[in-house]
């Protein structure tokens, strides 16, 4: 029995430097299928979520994710919508957008985007629609994020 | 100590040609970089300083065959990675962003670079929602530290080195390595620090695994990583982002500096780290450990004072272990006059072949270090001799 588990250190201890190299050697090669293999994607708390609507103002489009209340369990209280507009070079110096969050037909809020100053004016429809969180360029597009009230909770 | 006690102190040294030959695989293995780099045309400046961290980096690993002395080298790169890691990185950021802070946008668009320290935060939500809580990238591009990156080479340094990682494969632990080894006075002025402390770490885990779940965001990074100084940080655009800097940058001044000036101990590295933590309970998947062989400890307590990272104490010395915590430094090993400590290789009997031990650890050991370290050192001198070279280093 001694023998059997001083064979299986020493056999161990002589992969682990081929382990180690594996792992640097053949990241190219284990990257993507590992992201494959998991599914995994960034938090919604940072992308914004999946875009459920586009609108087309013929020069520049606008996108509306989905609103984001994430948790590890269940939904938050409270959460966020993003809405981004591109191109951004294509953006007319105010933008102004009518949001139906909700899909029913209505919009759920009005939004005023200057867009050199990057400052948004937000009027809210619904009651669930809260506050601005902020105005953002991103490099490819400016984005706002309104705070929500869960209407779920 | 006397003159006879120094002789025998550490494990028995190979002599050259035995350490020459020792570290030829490595030299070899090590040398893949900077050809690549060569090879991709870049004979530049960006080749040059390839072909210096390659010798640099080689010149200390053969010391360590060929001295037979481990921790006194291995500490030199160490600290030299994690001083060239914000010399190559702060550029990066200005570069990039403009300058080393992230903004709420730069989030917003992935724009933060993984380091390990995340990976507990992030498993919790990642196993039951496939969801990464961090806002960074997740296939390798041009941006620094990819989640998938980091998540391959932490499984990998973890299998094969355990807590290892943490003397060998750490990017930011050099520097308090660094400040635990500059002596301001004769003795240290902070030498008994209760043992209690060293569970602190696991409890800064525990808590932050539970925190970055509850809200679904990377709670260690936002407020208590005390590298944010020597990397990227968050704009200072409310008060709540300000009041987050001040407690990073007390926690790096408190940590990383004056606690390891007073102890002469890597006190980030063994009283707070979560990172170090975790890598502690992956140790038991590993198969190096160091030993000590009881019937050879003259118990001169030597070890146990040289230990950086608080991982020895009496009773290590009744049960031949060190404690959870220990990063396989072999701090201990140099430091034993007997040649009581060394690497040990799980299943095998104590104090039969330390020197293969010792061999089979530095191996997947130095080429952790010669691709992440050297890595980073290169690119930190390649800013450098730009630098020189053109007065700028962006």
């Amino acid at each position: 029995m001694n023998k059997l588990k001083s064979f299986l250190g020493y056999a161990a201890a002589i992969l682990s430097p081929l382990i180690v190299l594996v792992s640097f050697m053949g990241l190219d090669y284990l990257a993507e299928p590992f992201m494959t293999a998991t599914g995994l994607e960034v938090s919604a708390n940072f992308t914004g979520g999946e875009v459920v609507q586009t609108v087309d103002h013929g020069t520049y489009q606008a996108a509306i994710h989905r609103p984001v209340f994430d948790a590890l369990i269940g939904e938050r209280k409270t959460g966020f919508v993003q809405i981004d507009w591109a191109p951004l070079d294509a953006l007319p110096a105010l933008v102004e957008e009518e949001v139906d969050i909700d899909g029913d037909g209505q919009a759920d809020m009005g939004l005023q985007v200057d867009v050199a100053g990057e400052e948004t004016a937000l009027t809210a429809y619904a009651p669930w629609v809260l506050e601005m969180e902020g105005t953002y360029r991103l490099p490819e597009s400016l984005a706002v994020r309104v705070t929500l009230r869960n209407p779920n909770r | 100590m006397t003159t006879s006690a120094r002789a025998l102190s550490g494990p028995p040294r190979l002599g050259v040609w035995k350490g020459l030959l020792l570290w030829l695989p490595i030299a070899l293995i090590s040398a893949l970089t900077p050809l690549q780099v060569l090879q991709s045309g870049e004979v530049g400046l960006f080749g040059l300083a390839a072909l210096i961290a390659w010798a640099v980096f080689n010149t200390f690993f053969a010391l360590i065959f060929i001295t037979g002395k481990t921790h006194r080298f291995r500490a030199v790169l160490f600290i030299l990675v994690a001083v060239a890691l914000p010399l190559e990185f702060v550029p990066y950021m200005i570069e990039t962003y403009g300058s080393m802070m992230l903004t709420e946008a730069t989030m917003l668009s992935s724009g933060a670079s993984f380091c390990p320290l995340t990976m507990p935060m992030i498993l919790i939500p990642a196993l039951f929602k496939r969801v990464v809580i961090f806002p960074g990238e997740l296939l390798p591009s041009a941006a620094h530290g990819a989640f998938s990156v980091m998540f391959i080479v932490w499984v990998g340094s973890s299998l094969a080195l355990g807590r290892g990682w943490c003397s060998w494969g750490c990017f930011y632990g050099g520097w308090d390595e660094l400040f635990s080894r500059i002596r301001v006075r004769k003795r240290p002025l902070l030498r008994r620090i209760d043992r209690r402390w060293i569970y602190l770490p696991f409890a800064v885990l525990l808590a932050i695994v539970l925190l970055s779940a509850l809200t679904y965001g990377p709670v260690y990074c936002e407020w208590l990583c005390p590298f944010k100084i020597v990397t990227e940080f968050q704009a200072p655009s409310s008060a709540l982002a300000i009041f987050q800097i001040a407690t990073f940058v007390s926690l790096f001044i408190g940590l990383v500096v004056v606690l390891p000036l007073l102890s002469r101990r890597r006190v980030q590295c063994g009283l707070f780290c979560p990172f170090g933590a975790m890598q502690s309970l992956l140790n038991k998947i590993n198969i190096f450990e160091v030993r000590i062989d009881t019937e050879k400890c003259s118990k001169c307590q030597r070890c146990l004072r040289s230990c950086p990272t608080f991982s020895l104490d009496e009773s290590s010395l009744e049960s031949g272990k060190p404690l959870l915590t220990c990063t396989k430094c072999a701090a201990c090993i140099d430091a034993c006059p007997q040649g009581a400590i060394a690497y040990h290789i799980k299943g095998t009997r104590i104090g039969v072949r330390p020197n293969v031990a010792r061999g089979l650890y530095l191996y997947p050991a130095m080429i952790l270090m010669s691709f992440i370290g050297a890595g980073i050192f290169t690119s930190g001198l390649y800013r450098v001799l730009k630098l020189v070279a053109t007065g700028s280093m962006i």
